[in-house]
């Protein structure tokens, strides 16, 4: 079974979840995110396929939600707060330090590959911030070393 | 009974309203923005807001039903604030280029803004960029423009079915694109930037030609290219047509309008129209002047007459011209000329079926009104795509669909892809069979009515084949015809719609015959898909060799001794030829002279070759025509006439309803009526016509089916067949067909020939229309991607398609949905188009040439 068989086998799995198909789009967005690296245009067409649903429709849903990938990103995502909260702890220098240390801008990705960074608006963290995400994981009490040694971990 | 009170005014209503309904039904003008007619209620831009007694908020009036008692008003210095703080939302992200958009006159913001709106702004952000798009060819736009009322989605999305184009991205940064960002690459109705309120889509045919208030004359009349019959209002300036709308509840599309219509018009100013006539000289078309060709074409006409007799002159009427012109046609052949040799293209297909499904089922069998098969409930489609060959039909297809309705498709139907229950997808050839089988199977649900004995009769001897056989023949299986057969039977109202291609098969009057048989059974509504705008009128008017005006049999001599009385003269009791006929014959020499009316043969029919050569050995071949066509090129004499958007008359669309064209600019040339009265002048006929009003006149004194019809009526709305007339019989004819073949075409590895029936081109007028050919270029030949897979061919390859009758080079272009052993061609751009690819066999009972298994092969073509 090739990856396209497989990924279509899993489609068929989450389909079966919902009572319409128009339902099972946003986690099967996410399933072609995943096979496709980010959100381009075939993946799109691909789940407007296998959903049969139009694919005008599909990319309207998928550009609603910042949540998806709606370009090439790094192996691993940062998703850095710098709401209020954060803001006042420092989020703003994290940012500099971030772009300083690994070049790495804000919605860019560092020039290897490995780094994406997005800003979030508030992770529901206030209470220990500065916080982050990276891919799933989450930090809180962020300092400049302490997100050295993180990203440490994401080769 | 319901009463509200709006604006201090009691209102009672009947029926369940929205406060924004009522306060129209009052004459209380609400504003609106997201708000219209034809669409799902949104409630989503906030302008219509309203008071209500004993709610807190303001209220959108569009979504809000009334209930009794309450108390609405709909200005007030609250709201008049609200209204203006949403106009200043709206505007933050507006670029305010008024005076450079072509909306400018017409744009509801624009209005809004004036009455309602703020002077100044408050918002300091930058606005949103979003460069104007000129990637498509037609559509051009502009998101800057846009205040996301999510019209045109709605319209894409719940209307027209395409789902083209959605809200891309969110919030303030949302705006509507189509998938690919640039082109659209969709239907290209245009319904979308019809009911754009403002700048943000827009047609590229007419930008920047002229603003809205100077439009100097609104026209209304119908659409020129299929036999849907849709309604349009002209927009006319400096006798130019600037653009084509359709109006909001007027005529059988109630505001919508497809690509052909809507942006198909430009044929009429093309460079190529014809301006003189011309006359051969020395075996060359030369410019003569109407009286010097008038004049040749009635001395030839009566030349010939007098040495061959009429029998050796046939004429070729035309469904692209009014009632009033095929009317005149077949008087001057009857009248003057002594001859019934008259047929015309709709003998490919609608003619002969409709006369056959007519004689079984009775008159006006096949007249039924569109917006029944919404309420119909359940539809069966075989020979054709509705959304392709009638996009408004189809779009009520849709529509019942989306309502419940069972939609059972057979054959090839992309745009109904979304859109159905079931589609079965027959061996090519065998879509006959298939209905033998489907008759069988409902035969063991449902008994016969009862009512046509002799019909019945037909019906049981008829040798049908078993499920077991169909799923040997047709690759359809038991239970697929089984459960397509119970879908159709447990109902009580089915509509059944047919198109060119199960006509025009092989066993043509045996596959009528089985949907007759099928249409009695169920009791079914008959839609016959009509590929020009009025195949049903020229049948009406007497353009068939058997059948007088009024649908009246030649053959019973006080039929004709009615019409003689008015026209005075002696009609030939002899019937004529019909089209392929009249070919052949021209072929063997019997036929001498053939006037052809806006009909190119040469281009339209099966055979080319053939038919060239047989209009070559021709004594006199005269063409009207508004272009130069292949046949026209042949001719003798070319006579240049008037398009669609230059005369008066009516058409009769495929729901028999008759409508009124009207003159909107002007031209030189003639009305094809005024140019056959003017030859039949020449050879003593009477023709006291001075306008196509006339025409009707006597229209109406010959054909009962017209009696006493008058333009009033028609603008009246007693444009519904019958009209004023009674219908002549009862359906009792037996259903006479030619004997069954059961074909089995090989279908491993062989491939046929199939003509396409494309949404963007009806042929000779098409192709001279900028707009549709930018959006469908060239010609192209459509595959399976796995027949592609196994030529070794990938779209955009360029391959030769060859008959027995030669071979064309075309691009491919792969298409999951087309069956593997179908090659699908269209038979509408310059050069030569599929038909000449094809060979034909007359059908012994309805003389139609059908289409037999044409086989073809592909090969890639290198370097040519
Ligand atoms: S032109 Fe028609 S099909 Fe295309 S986007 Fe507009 S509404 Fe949809
Ligand atoms: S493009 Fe026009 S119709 Fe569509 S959402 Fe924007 S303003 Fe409304
Ligand atoms: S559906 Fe037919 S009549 Fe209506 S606009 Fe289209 S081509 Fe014209
Ligand atoms: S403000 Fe950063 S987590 Fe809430
Ligand atoms: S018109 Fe009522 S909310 Fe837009």
């Amino acid at each position: 079974m090739n990856r396209t068989d497989e990924l279509i086998k899993e489609i068929q799995e989450v389909k079966k979840s919902y009572p319409k198909t128009k339902a099972a789009l946003l986690p099967v967005l996410y399933l072609a995110q995943r096979e496709f690296g980010w959100l381009r245009p075939e993946a799109l067409e691909f789940v407007s396929e296998a959903l049969d649903i139009p694919k005008a429709t599909v990319k309207g849903v998928a550009t609603f939600y910042a949540m998806y990938k709606h370009k090439l990103m790094g192996r691993h995502l940062i998703q850095l707060c710098t709401n209020v909260s954060c803001m006042i702890f420092g989020a703003e220098r994290l940012v500099d330090f971030l772009k300083n240390k690994y070049g790495l801008e804000v919605g860019g990705t560092t020039a290897d590959g490995r780094f994406s960074l997005v800003i979030m608006e508030c992770i529901g963290a206030c209470g220990t911030a500065p916080a982050m995400l990276v891919n799933d994981d989450f930090y809180e009490n962020l300092t400049e070393k302490y997100i050295e040694e993180i990203l440490e971990k994401y080769k | 009974m319901i009463t509200v009170t709006i604006n201090g005014k009691g209102i009672k209503l009947e029926k369940p309203a929205t406060v924004l309904e009522a306060a129209r039904i009052a004459g209380i003008k609400i504003p609106t923005l997201c708000y219209h007619e034809g669409l799902e209620l949104y409630g989503g831009c906030r302008l219509c807001m309203v008071e209500v007694e004993k709610m807190p908020k303001l209220q959108t009036a569009c979504t809000l039903y009334v209930t009794d008692g309450m108390v609405v008003r709909t200005e007030s210095e609250q709201i008049t604030k609200a209204r203006r703080g949403v106009l200043e939302f709206l505007l933050i992200n507006h670029p305010l280029d008024c005076p450079y958009c072509d909306k400018a006159g017409e744009c509801e913001l624009q209005d809004l803004v004036m009455k309602y709106g703020p002077t100044t702004g408050r918002f300091e952000e930058g606005k949103r960029k979003h460069p104007e798009s000129f990637d498509d060819p037609i559509i051009v736009r502009n998101m800057e423009r846009c205040v996301v009322c999510t019209r045109c989605v709605r319209m894409c999305d719940g209307v027209q079915g395409a789902s083209a184009i959605a809200v891309t991205n969110r919030g303030s940064h949302s705006f509507i694109e189509p998938f690919s960002s640039g082109e659209y690459n969709c239907e290209y109705c245009g319904n979308c930037l019809a009911v754009c309120p403002v700048g943000a889509i827009m047609s590229r045919l007419h930008r920047h030609a002229y603003r809205a208030w100077q439009v100097e004359q609104e026209v209304n009349t119908v659409c020129s290219y299929c036999g849907v019959g849709c309604s349009m209002v002209l927009q006319v300036r400096e006798d130019t047509i600037k653009r084509v709308i359709p109006k909001i509840g007027l005529g059988v599309n109630k505001g919508l309008l497809c690509a052909r219509g809507r942006f198909g018009y430009e044929y009429v100013g093309s460079h190529e129209r014809l301006s003189s006539p011309l006359v051969k000289k020395n075996g060359k078309l030369e410019p003569a002047t109407w009286d010097e060709a008038l004049t040749t074409v009635a001395n030839r006409l009566k030349e010939i007459k007098e040495r061959f007799g009429g029998e050796a002159i046939a004429g070729v009427a035309s469904p692209r011209c009014t009632n009033e012109d095929n009317y005149v046609f077949q008087k001057l052949f009857r009248a003057g000329l002594g001859s019934n040799n008259i047929d015309s293209s709709a003998r490919l297909g609608y003619a002969g079926a409709q006369k056959y499904l007519e004689g079984i089922l009775g008159q006006g069998a096949t007249a039924n009104i569109i917006s029944g098969i919404v309420n119909s409930e359940g539809v069966f489609i075989i020979g054709g795509d509705p959304t392709h060959i009638n996009p408004i039909l189809g779009i009520q297809v849709r529509a019942a669909f989306r309502k419940g309705v069972r939609v059972i498709t057979v054959g090839y139907t992309p745009g109904l892809e979304r859109f159905r229950t079931a589609g079965l997808l027959p061996y090519p050839y065998t879509e006959g069979m298939l209905l033998s089988g489907l008759l069988e199977e409902l035969l063991k649900i449902k008994s016969l009515p009862g009512g046509n004995k002799a019909f019945e009769a037909k019906i049981n001897e008829f040798k049908r084949l078993s499920a077991g056989d169909i799923e040997k023949v047709c690759n359809i299986t038991k239970e697929e015809l089984s459960q397509a057969a119970k879908a159709l039977s447990d109902i009580s109202s089915v509509s059944m719609v047919i198109g060119r291609d199960i006509i025009q098969c092989t066993g043509a009057s045996t596959n009528l015959f089985l949907l007759a048989a099928i249409a009695y059974i169920l009791d079914a509504r008959v839609y016959l898909l009509s590929e020009r705008p009025n195949e049903q009128g020229l049948i009406d008017m007497g353009c068939l060799p058997d059948t007088l005006p009024g649908g009246r049999p030649l053959e019973i001599g006080s039929f004709r001794k009615r019409d003689e009385d008015v026209w005075d003269c002696q009609i030939p009791s002899k019937e004529g030829m019909t089209l392929m006929e009249i070919i052949e014959s021209a072929n063997t020499g019997s036929i001498k002279a053939i006037y052809v009316m806006g009909e190119n043969p040469v281009y339209n029919l099966p055979d080319t070759n053939f038919v060239k050569n047989a209009l070559e050995r021709l004594g006199f071949l005269v063409v009207h025509d508004i272009f130069m066509t292949e046949t026209a090129a042949m001719a003798d004499v070319v006579l240049p006439s008037l398009s669609w958007a230059e005369k008066d008359g009516t058409y009769t669309n495929l729901e028999r309803r008759i409508q009124r064209l009207r003159k909107a600019i002007n031209r030189q040339g003639m009305e094809d009526w005024r140019i056959l009265s003017e030859v039949g002048k020449k050879i003593g006929l009477k023709m006291p016509y001075n306008s196509a009003e006339d025409v009707m006149t006597e229209i109406s004194m010959v054909s009962p089916l017209h009696a006493g019809l008058t333009y009033e009526d028609i603008e009246r709305g007693l444009d519904q067949w019958p009209y004023k007339g009674e219908p002549l019989r009862q359906g009792l004819g037996v259903g006479d067909r030619g004997p069954v073949k059961i074909q089995m075409p090989g279908h491993k590895g062989r491939l046929y020939l199939s003509i396409e029936k494309p949404l963007f081109h009806s042929g000779t007028l098409s192709r001279r229309a900028q707009a549709l050919n930018s959006i469908y270029p060239e010609p192209v030949v459509k595959i399976n991607p796995e027949t592609a897979k196994k030529f070794g061919l990938k779209d955009g390859d360029i391959v030769a398609v060859t008959s027995s009758k030669g071979n064309l080079i075309l691009p491919v272009r792969t298409d999951k949905l087309i069956g593997e052993s179908i090659v699908l061609v269209t038979n509408t751009f310059k050069g030569k188009g599929a038909m000449s690819l094809l060979s034909y066999k007359l059908d012994p009972i309805t003389k139609i040439p059908c289409i037999d298994a044409v086989e073809v092969t592909i090969e890639k073509v290198v370097n040519i």
